[in-house]
């Protein structure tokens, strides 16, 4: 009989789950982001480094990450960047008046893509959520979020990879 | 000879995108919004040369589509590619096992559509010259 030894690898029940910043730093999430930016709101369209006040009408998309790391990536900005971020993102194929819908399938599809890529760096194997939108995002710990700040045609957009706010109430077996 | 593509995504914007970049190959088009959408269109009778599947979708996912495609005979010369934001090495993988020709992440660029399309024999002569 063979008995199964623990190499120490698996996680055990109790061991908290690993901290955000232990496993992507804000560099690889700014690439990620730009990459995203690059190839489907445009070739030309930069994103500057630089943090700045959100305004107070902001939409947010997340998409949730399920895994050995649990926790949404958030994509926000002002409600009329997320207009702009639509019609770039279609192109000629924008109507003239978007909807609601536009936009949030938009939103929606830009966090998909950025939080893909996020969970490829991250320990796996995990499970991709589908894109949610909407003015309150899932909270997230503060101190457990790698989070960037960034200008897109002079206007703030925040992307943050955060564990999820359970994690704060977590007690180790 | 008109090649024929299925573009299936659950983001408007990302079949509107797919799908312009292939018209600008010549393709002609059509567009479901998740796996289920997309099985009805072929058993409608419309059989595309060419399947562009996103992975995270309601109702039913890429990868469920393409098990439901490979287990049809009548499909076997449908070729499935992959269209995802979905990058963990083991899911392409899956993927590729299940079936799927070909696996492009997202985001992506028409240069490198073109090129997976190019390894595919499914770009027409004319785009391809």
């Amino acid at each position: 009989m063979t008995v199964p030894t623990d190499s120490g690898e698996r996680r055990r029940a109790g061991d908290r789950p690993p901290a955000i910043a232990e496993l992507i730093d804000e560099a690889t999430v700014q690439e990620i982001t730009e990459q995203a930016w690059l190839a489907l709101v445009g070739e030309d369209e930069v994103l500057v480094p630089l943090p700045a006040p959100l305004p107070a009408d902001t939409l947010s998309s997340w998409v949730e990450i399920v895994g050995p790391w649990t926790g949404s990536v958030v994509l926000t900005c002002g409600r009329d960047t997320a207009l702009a971020l639509t019609r770039a993102l279609l192109r000629e194929h924008a109507p003239e008046v978007l909807e609601e819908e536009d936009v949030d399938d938009a939103m929606g599809e830009l966090a998909n893509v950025v939080g893909g890529n996020v969970k490829a760096v991250l320990p796996g194997p995990s499970v991709l959520g589908l894109p949610e939108t909407g003015t309150t995002p899932p909270p997230g710990r503060e101190a457990d979020t790698c989070r960037v700040d960034v200008l897109w045609r002079g206007e703030p957009l925040t992307v943050s990879v955060q564990s999820h706010a359970e994690r704060e109430n977590e007690v180790p077996l | 000879m008109t090649v024929r593509a299925l573009v299936i995504d659950d983001s408007r914007a990302m079949r509107r995108i797919v799908t312009g970049t292939l018209e600008g190959f010549g393709y002609e088009t059509r567009q479901a919004g998740h796996g289920q959408e997309a099985l009805d269109v072929l058993h409608e009778g419309w059989v595309p040369d060419l399947c562009t599947i996103d992975w995270n979708m309601p109702v039913m996912d890429g990868l469920q589509f393409v098990n439901a495609v490979r287990a049809n005979p009548g499909w076997r010369a449908v070729t499935l590619m992959m269209v995802t934001s979905e990058s963990e090495h083991g899911q392409i993988v899956r993927a590729l096992a299940a079936g799927a020709h070909e696996y492009v992440i997202k985001p992506f660029t028409a240069d490198a559509i073109r090129d997976k399309l190019a390894l595919l024999g499914l770009l027409p002569q004319e785009v391809s010259l």
